[in-house]
Formats: structure tokens, C-alpha cells, sequence
């Protein structure tokens, strides 16, 4: 069996981003980037109508524009919107405002329904409109349980009840999705803002019924996914027939607009929570009921990878008696994707909310009470290690007894991604020049994450270099195949394929050149002796050198004004682990990201949709709030290296803790829970009672 | 976005000739332009740049009165070191504009005549009351950001910083309507959106704002305002409040609020009330009391009559500072 070495120069160590230069100077070529021969805008034609039969769409004024090249429909007609924003028809042309001005003349005959429904409470009730006809909006609800929770209540010292909600929270990566695609006769290149240039290739061919070998995707660069980016997309396969149209590339980048509709999005989640624990503090019983909304696709849609609403409850706790009921409700609006940890920031929101309510109740230190009741071995280990640093003993009063109109608070919360793992599947090759030149190729593509350099720093590692001089070349079809970059998998992906690519490259090189150790300063004595022709070799994924389940725990403080309601994030502190450290530069960004990400799910981002237009009424950053620099906390990570379980994926737990961390800061500030996601200043006001009732007039 | 001419004016009389009709000055650019792209207003034939037009750009020192020309950044309000003694709130105001970039851009005169940012108003798809359709969407709907008073039906909030620290500095906005110039208060120049639904303010196609003339009569100065977000983000409510401090009285005291009315929000007896006295907690209270009182909350913003009630004592209690 593999294993790592264990004296290490680059692994756990900090190599800073090989591809630092070439995205500082402009140099990294990402989708938007691409200036291939003679390309065009695509732009997209959307529905302004949240329900609506397309009975034709006539495409010629659009043409007639001058600049324009094409103008294609999505699909035949009729054609059924089920919400606002859903793709109609696009088109391509030699400028913006040519493509903007033949959106505007495209002639649409529709019949318009006026029966739709946005918000989830509505779309729950008998008489709703139906998002799928024929179909009630809401599924039967799922029911899981296990030991008696009708019994197990009254034996309880203290049971608390909340109503935990959280709301649909947008896909805004930097980068918004789409490609420059070209599709000739020889085939078809995308280059395209994906996870996944495999499921990319693979949903490209599918839908233009292309031979796969005849797809071919490129990822040079990429300015974020976290999970709405696996498949070719709508906008992928538009992008394509705009091409072939006008046989020129077109370049289809959503603008942020679009980026707010349709490209997927974190499920609501309404969670009533019924919690009671013995005298002693021991979770004892656990009753929910939880319904959210993925859009539309709650009903018959999953498209582009679904993405449930139910969540994982009472999450990471065991509690010996549960009954959980989850049911999706389905709304006139975009469909749900994969989202950073899907199901687990809201599941963590609401448990570890509850966990606090609990804890008042019961008199318990919330952290003890977690202590108590958390099973795993690793997060006691962190909350412990977090504590401390923490200050966590020292810094803890009772709810709301911080003095004064400006209230302090902390609190902690927990993560678990019990997923993760490797792509068993990946492979690599190395190509090793006389020169002493190494180049590694695989079929991976780097989101941002670091995916390069950590290929680099193994390579180093391994073959005594260092990661300057290795080449390190992703995103691409014609690469040996890699995995998709999402579920916390990559870096457990590909860590342990460049190692046995790695193992073979020696193996060979002393093989060919009779030293009998082909690394660090015989690297390049070694490389000489293959005389004219390059060494290639292959590897894959070997077993032994990852693992799966990183854990984490985060700590929050909070100050919050109670005449205002302004929440100010002081300080986030995250103990993390992945089992073994690659490196620990690009670790500590990635969670600084998550935890970022954490924060505008706690305070700021919410989809807002208007009930009687069926509008999304923020699609734009400018009601759409994400955190700006200026909200942003210190941000402290603590990390533990355990390199006995080999490698393991952060970028999911890293995100899941921060709100519910958050949330309970917040309420230990102030001496009462918001317990409704984002914590805006209204809803802080609200909970200290001092909002007015609304009289309807 | 439609087509336009487009012409470079380099005096006030070529500016209104070349803006006749349906023409729109172009300054800044901030508002406008997105105005256009998303096709929120009547697209004008001409936009008329007014950059190039002399002496606007100008801040004047006065005895009795300041002048600040329409065609100065909020970089420059903001980085000027004798407003920040002479008029600290306006200061505090300036500095709470967008972000950097915009305020280096953004005009005096366009952040005073700036449209509204209803998201209602907004949304290329929505045909609300101010887009001359029947309906205020926000009455019933979404209404977190809007009004607390109105005089019609549309409840869209100036939301203007510099408009709520000038009106509580008593500025006067010199605006050239028909080839004169017109001397405006801020409750003038913003009058008719508190009855007209189509109306953010009460110019005329074709008025110009030249400039704004502040008079020096009140010595101390506060702008507060809270967001959701610490930096780039539309306030929730707005305060400003000045005065003359003399032996410890208040002297010709005015508070206004932006963000809670489509005019900024201000109640005479509530100013009459402070006149002349000391000002201490209970007096502000008391204040806020008064210019909150006929507040007409609706499902979604009744938050801001507590966060206004804050911002009201707070704004004021700066006036104390530390002389």
C-alpha cells in the first residue's frame, strides 16, 4: 500500500499559487477571455412572464439587425414557462448592442396565465396554483424515525420549539456562467466556465447528438462554481447552435442579470423544530418538520443537477428517539442546483440554533452541551483546541447580559461532510523532457481552488523539486480523464494520481537511466540519459493516500447595535481538518472563502421574489447583498494536520458552520434568537420587540 | 439602450438650447445611464454632456454662505478638509455615497436629481405606478426599503444623502429653469415627488442645477445612516441634523431624515421644538417623537420607525460634540 512521506519539504507547507503571475498580470485566459478567430456575442432571450404558453417566436427582425449572424430558439412550440426569466430564444451578433437591440425585436405570440405561484407558504395551500399541472405543489412528505419520540418528550427536563427558516440563496460566482464555443465541421470546442469540462463534453455531445470525441472542452481558468456548474447548461448548447449558425465562435457569457435566474440556487428551507434533552444535558428527543423550495424543480424539473430541498436532520447529532418529516414544495421560479455543501448550511443553521435555544433552557454552556453531545471524536478535539484560542470561558455571558446599547456575543457551530472522498477514476500522465523539463497533464480543471499548485507542490514532493519547475497543465478534454471539481473531491482526486504518476516516472527513469535514484539533484543526470525522445507515463488514482469526512468547527463574535440592528462580525475563528495537508496557503483561502460565503448567508444574500409579478426583484448586486470588504472580519484558521488519513477535501465544510455560528452569537448578544436567515437589521429590531405591529388599513 | 445624439455644451445657454425638447444632461453619468440601459424612463434624443461647463465645478468659501457647484464630485465634498470642519455632516454624508469609484464620479447635481431605486421602479419587467402604469407593487409587496410618509400612492424614497444633509444646512439649490435662475429649497426642489407618483422631484426637462449655496448660519453638523452592509449599500434610513450651538441652546435647529418619504423628511415643529433648547437625551427623544409620529408603516418597513427613532437622537446628541 501507498503511502505519503512523511519529512516533508512542500506538503503542508505553503507554496503560493503558481498561477499567482499570470492572473495578476492579465496573462489567465478565462471563458470570457477567449478571442478565437472571427467570434461573436450570444446573448439570451428570456421570459418576462413567470407562467406562459410560447406558441411561436418569430426570429427575423432579429436578423435583420445589422451585426447579427444568428437567432435560434431553446425549443420547439409550443413551449411551456413555468418562471420568470426561463430561456426562449438567443441570439449572435458582432456586438452587445447589436444582440441587445435584436432581444428587444424578437416577436413573440404567448399565452399568458396569470396562475403562478412564488412563495412557498401559497404554494403549500390547496387552492395554489400548480407550478406542474395536474401535480400539488408540495411532495407527501418523507417520514424517517426511529425510537419513540411520543414517549421520549415527556422524559425530558427541557424541550424547546423554533421555527428556523432560511431563504434561496443565489449561485453569484465572480465569474458568471457560459463559454466561447465553436462548432465546425471538425468538431466543436468550448471553452467553457465549468467544474466539470468531462460532464460538460459529455452533455454537449448528448444534447447536439455529437460523437464525444468530436467535443472537446477547455478550462483554462475559472472564476467559481461551488456547484451550479457541472453541466453544459442551457446557455452551453444555445452558444453551440448559435455557432454552427453563424459558423463563427460565440462567446455567451451570462450577465448578472441572467446569473440571478437560472443557473440554480440553494433551496429554501422553513424548519420546525421540536428538541428536548434530559437533566444532564443528553439529547434525548427530536421531532421536525421541514419543507423548502428547489423551484420548479421541486416538480418534475431536476435539470443541471439537481439539488434537493430536503436536509440532513438534526444534522450532526445524535439523538436515540427522531421523527423528521421533509417535504419539497415546488414554485414558479428557477430551479435548485448543487450549492457548497448542499442541505448542509441550512441543517446546521437550524440544529445549531436549536442546540442554543436548548442549552438556555437547560442553563448549559452551549459549547459543554455540544461536548456532551457531539459523537465525533475529531470535532470534541476542535471545539476543544477552539476554545481555548478562543477565549471561549473567559468571553461567555448569559443571553443579552453584555451592558449597554452595543451588545457582544459569541457563539459556535459545527460541520460535518461526511461525503467527499476521491474520484477513483482519475488519471494523469507526466511528460519528462532530456532537458529535465516535466510536464503534468490531467483532465481536472482549476476552479480557483489551488488546483494547480497543489499538483505542482506533490510533484515537487515527490520528485525532489521544486514546484517552479514543474508544468502543470488542466482543463482539458484531450488531458487523461479527471474528475469534476466539486463535493470536496478534487484535491483527494488528484493528489494520490500525481503521486503514482510520479512513482511510475521514477521507476522508468531508472529504469532507462541506470540511477538508481532518478530525484532531486539526479533529476536532471537522470533526464539526459533518455537521449532524444521525452519519458510519457501514465497513472491513476491508487488507494490508501485519501480519505473522506473532514469535520470543523467555527467561533463567532458578534457586536450588535440594539437601536439599529446592525450586526458587526468581529472575529470568525474555524478549526479545520482534511486529514493530510497539501497546502496550507491555498487551505486557509479556501476557507477564508467559505467562511465569507458563510457570513453573506447569515446577514446579507436572500432572492427576493415578488408575489403578484413572479419576479425576481434583486437581480443584481445591488439588492442582492453579498459581504463587501468592509463587513469582513478578522478571519482566524487553525488547522490540524492529520496525515495518517491521507487527503481530504475542505471547500464544502468550510461554509457550512459560519451562519449557525453566526446566528447564535448573535443571539447570545442580544438575549434573543432571529431566527430567520439573513440577520438583517429589521429582524434584529423585530426580536427585541421594538418593531410596531402592522395594522393592515 | 436607444440611440442618441450626443454634444458637448460649454456654456449653460448652449446646454439648454441642445437639451430642448427631450434631451437629458449628462454629468456623471451613474444614474442616467442605467436609466437608459434598462429602459426605465423615455429615452432622450440628445444627451447633452455638461462636464465641460464653466465654473461648476467650483467649491466657494463664504462668509454667509458656501457655494458648491453642481458639477462637484462627492470625492470632492469628501476630501475637502474645511468642509469637514465648517459643515463636519456634510462630510459624513459625502463619505457615505456608493463606493470610491462612484463617488469620484458622481456629481452634486446628479446625486440631487438622481431617480428613484424602487427595485419595483427598477426591474425591467415590472410596469409600476412611476413607470405610468396603475399599480404601486410595493404598497402590498415588497416594501422593506420604502416609505413611511408619501403624499400619493407611490411609496419610492428619496434616497439622495447630500439632499437630507442639505436641507438640515438650509441649502438653497440654484436651479436654471426657462434661461433664469431659480432659488429652490430642498423641500421645493423635491416637493412635487411627495404628490406626483411620476415625479422623484420638481424639475422640469431642461432644468439645470448650477449649484448649491449653504449658508454658514449653522455651525454644527451630523449625517448618520444605517445599512444592512458596512460600506456600498443604500441606506435603510439617513439622518442629518444641524445648528448653531450658543451658551449650550440650540439655535435654528433642523433635522431631516432621507430614505422614509419621497422628499426628505422633515417636521417644523419638531425643528420649532429645539429651538433654543439644551439638547440632552430627552429633548431629542422627544424630537424623534415629533417627527415620527404620523409615520404610516407598512408590512415590511415598520423597522425603520425604531431605526429612524435611533438615528434622530443619535444625530442629534452629535450636535453636542465636544466644544
Amino acid at each position: 500500500m501507498s503511502s505519503w512521506p512523511t519529512e516533508t519539504k512542500y506538503i503542508s507547507h505553503s507554496t503560493p499559487r503558481i498561477d499567482a503571475p499570470a492572473k495578476l498580470t492579465g496573462k489567465a485566459r478565462y471563458s470570457s477571455d477567449i478571442q478565437a478567430d472571427g467570434w461573436l456575442y450570444g446573448m439570451i432571450l428570456r421570459s418576462k412572464w413567470p407562467s406562459a404558453k410560447i406558441l411561436s417566436v418569430n426570429l427575423e427582425k432579429a436578423r435583420q439587425i445589422p451585426g447579427i449572424k444568428a437567432a435560434v430558439t431553446v425549443k420547439d412550440f409550443p413551449q411551456t414557462i413555468r418562471y420568470y426569466g426561463e430561456e426562449i430564444a438567443a441570439v449572435a451578433g458582432a456586438t452587445k448592442a447589436a444582440c441587445l437591440d435584436a432581444l428587444r425585436v424578437i416577436e413573440i405570440k404567448a399565452e399568458v396565465r396569470h396562475e403562478f405561484v412564488v412563495n412557498e407558504d401559497e404554494a403549500r395551500k390547496d387552492n395554489s396554483a400548480q407550478v406542474w399541472d395536474g401535480t400539488t405543489n408540495a411532495s407527501a412528505p418523507r417520514v424517517h424515525e426511529q425510537g419513540s419520540v411520543d414517549t421520549a418528550f415527556p422524559e425530558c427536563a427541557a424541550v424547546i420549539e423554533g421555527f428556523y427558516t432560511t431563504p434561496v440563496q443565489l449561485h453569484h460566482a465572480m465569474e458568471t456562467s457560459g463559454s466561447t464555443t465553436s462548432w465546425t465541421d471538425e468538431g466543436l470546442t468550448s471553452w467553457a466556465s465549468t467544474q466539470g469540462i468531462s460532464s460538460v463534453r459529455d452533455g454537449l455531445a448528448g444534447a447536439l447528438q455529437l460523437d464525444h470525441s468530436k467535443v472537446r472542452v477547455i478550462t483554462e481558468y475559472m472564476g467559481g462554481g461551488f456547484g451550479a456548474k457541472f453541466g453544459a447548461g442551457v446557455e452551453g448548447v444555445l452558444a453551440a447552435k448559435l455557432s454552427k449558425e453563424a459558423k463563427a465562435p460565440v462567446r455567451l457569457m451570462l450577465t448578472r442579470f441572467d446569473q440571478a435566474l437560472a443557473v440554480g440556487n440553494r433551496p429554501s428551507s422553513f424548519q420546525k423544530i421540536k428538541m428536548g434533552a434530559t437533566a444532564d444535558g443528553t439529547l434525548h428527543a427530536f421531532e421536525a418538520e421541514n419543507y423548502g423550495t428547489a423551484g420548479i424543480g421541486a416538480g418534475g424539473d431536476a435539470g443541471g443537477g439537481g439539488g434537493g430541498a430536503d436536509i440532513p436532520m438534526p444534522y450532526l447529532y445524535k439523538v436515540p428517539n427522531t421523527r423528521v418529516k421533509q417535504s419539497m414544495v415546488a414554485v414558479n421560479a428557477g430551479s435548485a442546483r448543487a450549492f457548497r455543501a448542499p442541505g448542509n448550511p441550512p441543517a446546521s443553521f437550524g440544529m445549531e440554533s436549536a442546540m442554543d435555544d436548548l442549552a438556555v433552557k437547560l442553563g448549559m454552556d452551549p459549547l459543554e452541551f455540544r461536548l456532551k453531545n457531539d459523537p465525533n471524536p475529531i470535532r470534541q478535539r476542535e471545539y476543544k483546541m477552539g476554545a481555548e484560542k478562543f477565549d471561549w470561558k473567559q468571553k461567555y455571558q448569559k443571553p443579552g447580559s453584555s451592558p449597554g446599547v452595543l451588545k457582544t456575543g459569541i457563539g459556535c457551530a459545527a460541520a460535518a461532510w461526511p461525503a467527499g472522498g476521491a474520484s477513483k477514476s482519475t488519471q494523469g500522465e507526466a511528460r519528462i523532457n532530456p532537458d529535465g523539463g516535466i510536464e503534468f497533464r490531467l483532465g481536472v480543471q482549476d476552479i480557483g481552488t489551488g488546483t494547480r499548485t497543489v499538483i505542482a507542490v506533490v510533484a515537487a514532493e515527490m520528485l525532489g523539486l521544486k514546484p517552479e519547475q514543474i508544468t502543470v497543465r488542466v482543463g482539458d478534454t484531450n488531458f487523461p480523464p479527471g474528475p469534476g471539481s466539486g463535493g470536496s473531491t478534487t484535491c483527494a482526486s488528484i493528489s494520490p494520481t500525481v503521486y503514482d504518476v510520479c512513482t511510475q516516472a521514477l521507476r522508468q527513469l531508472q529504469t532507462q537511466s541506470g540511477l538508481a535514484d532518478a530525484r532531486g539533484e539526479n533529476w536532471f543526470a537522470a533526464c539526459k540519459k533518455l537521449g532524444v525522445n521525452p519519458l510519457v507515463v501514465h497513472g491513476q488514482w491508487q488507494p490508501g493516500l485519501s480519505d473522506s469526512h473532514a469535520c470543523g468547527v467555527q467561533f463567532a463574535e458578534v457586536e450588535v447595535d440594539t437601536e439599529t440592528g446592525l450586526v458587526t462580525v468581529k472575529k470568525i475563528l474555524g478549526v479545520h481538518d482534511c486529514g493530510l495537508i497539501i497546502n496550507k496557503i491555498t487551505l486557509e483561502s479556501q476557507i477564508n472563502g467559505g467562511i465569507i460565503m458563510g457570513m453573506g448567508y447569515a446577514l446579507y444574500e436572500e432572492r427576493v421574489m415578488d408575489d403578484l409579478s413572479g419576479v425576481v426583484l434583486n437581480p443584481n448586486f445591488e439588492t442582492y447583498k453579498l459581504p463587501g470588504i468592509a463587513d469582513v472580519p478578522e478571519i482566524e484558521v487553525v488547522l490540524i494536520n492529520m496525515p495518517e488519513r491521507g487527503v481530504i477535501g475542505i471547500g464544502e465544510p468550510s461554509t457550512v458552520p459560519t451562519a449557525g455560528a453566526i446566528a447564535n452569537a448573535v443571539a447570545n448578544a442580544i438575549g434573543a434568537r432571529v431566527s430567520s436567515l439573513p440577520i438583517t437589521p429589521a429582524k434584529i429590531l423585530a426580536a427585541l420587540g421594538k418593531v410596531p405591529p402592522f395594522v393592515n388599513a | 439602450m436607444k440611440a442618441f445624439r450626443y454634444a458637448t455644451a460649454h456654456s449653460t445657454d448652449s446646454a439648454r438650447e441642445l437639451v430642448a425638447g427631450t434631451g437629458a444632461y449628462l454629468a456623471g453619468g451613474n444614474d442616467l445611464l442605467g436609466l437608459l440601459k434598462d429602459y426605465l424612463i423615455n429615452a432622450p434624443e440628445i444627451l447633452v454632456n455638461i462636464k465641460s461647463l464653466p465654473g461648476l465645478n467650483k467649491i466657494e468659501r463664504g462668509d454667509k454662505f458656501w457655494t458648491v457647484g453642481s458639477l462637484v464630485t462627492v470625492a470632492q465634498i469628501e476630501n475637502h478638509a474645511e468642509i469637514k470642519m465648517v459643515f463636519p455632516g456634510l462630510h459624513e454624508a459625502a463619505s457615505e455615497v456608493a463606493s470610491q469609484q462612484i463617488r469620484n464620479v458622481a456629481t452634486v447635481g446628479g446625486n440631487l436629481a438622481q431617480h428613484s431605486r424602487c427595485w419595483y421602479f427598477r426591474h425591467r419587467d415590472t410596469v409600476c405606478l412611476k413607470k405610468t402604469g396603475d399599480l404601486c407593487y410595493a404598497r402590498n409587496g415588497e416594501n422593506r426599503y420604502h416609505s413611511l410618509f408619501t403624499g400619493n400612492t407611490c411609496i419610492s424614497p428619496v434616497v439622495s444623502s447630500l439632499a437630507t444633509i442639505f436641507t438640515s444646512l438650509g441649502a438653497t439649490a440654484i436651479v436654471l429653469r426657462e434661461g433664469k435662475e431659480t432659488r429652490m429649497s430642498m423641500a421645493e426642489l423635491y416637493h412635487r415627488a411627495w404628490e406626483n407618483p411620476l415625479a422623484h422631484n420638481s424639475l422640469n426637462n431642461g432644468d439645470l442645477i448650477l449649484r448649491v449655496e449653504i449658508p454658514t448660519t449653522r455651525g454644527r453638523s451630523a449625517y448618520l445612516q444605517v445599512s444592512d452592509k458596512h460600506a456600498f449599500d443604500w441606506a435603510l434610513v439617513s439622518c442629518a441634523a444641524a445648528a448653531e450651538v450658543r451658551d449650550g441652546k440650540l439655535k435654528s435647529p433642523r433635522v431631516a431624515l432621507g430614505s422614509i418619504s419621497p422628499v426628505p423628511h422633515q417636521v417644523e415643529a419638531a425643528n420649532d421644538f429645539l429651538d433654543g433648547k439644551v439638547l440632552d437625551d430627552a429633548a431629542a427623544t422627544h424630537a424623534a417623537d415629533m417627527i415620527l409620529q404620523d409615520a404610516q408603516p407598512l408590512k415590511h418597513n415598520a423597522y425603520k420607525v425604531p431605526l429612524a427613532h435611533a438615528l434622530i437622537r443619535r444625530t442629534l446628541l452629535k450636535l453636542n460634540g465636544d466644544a
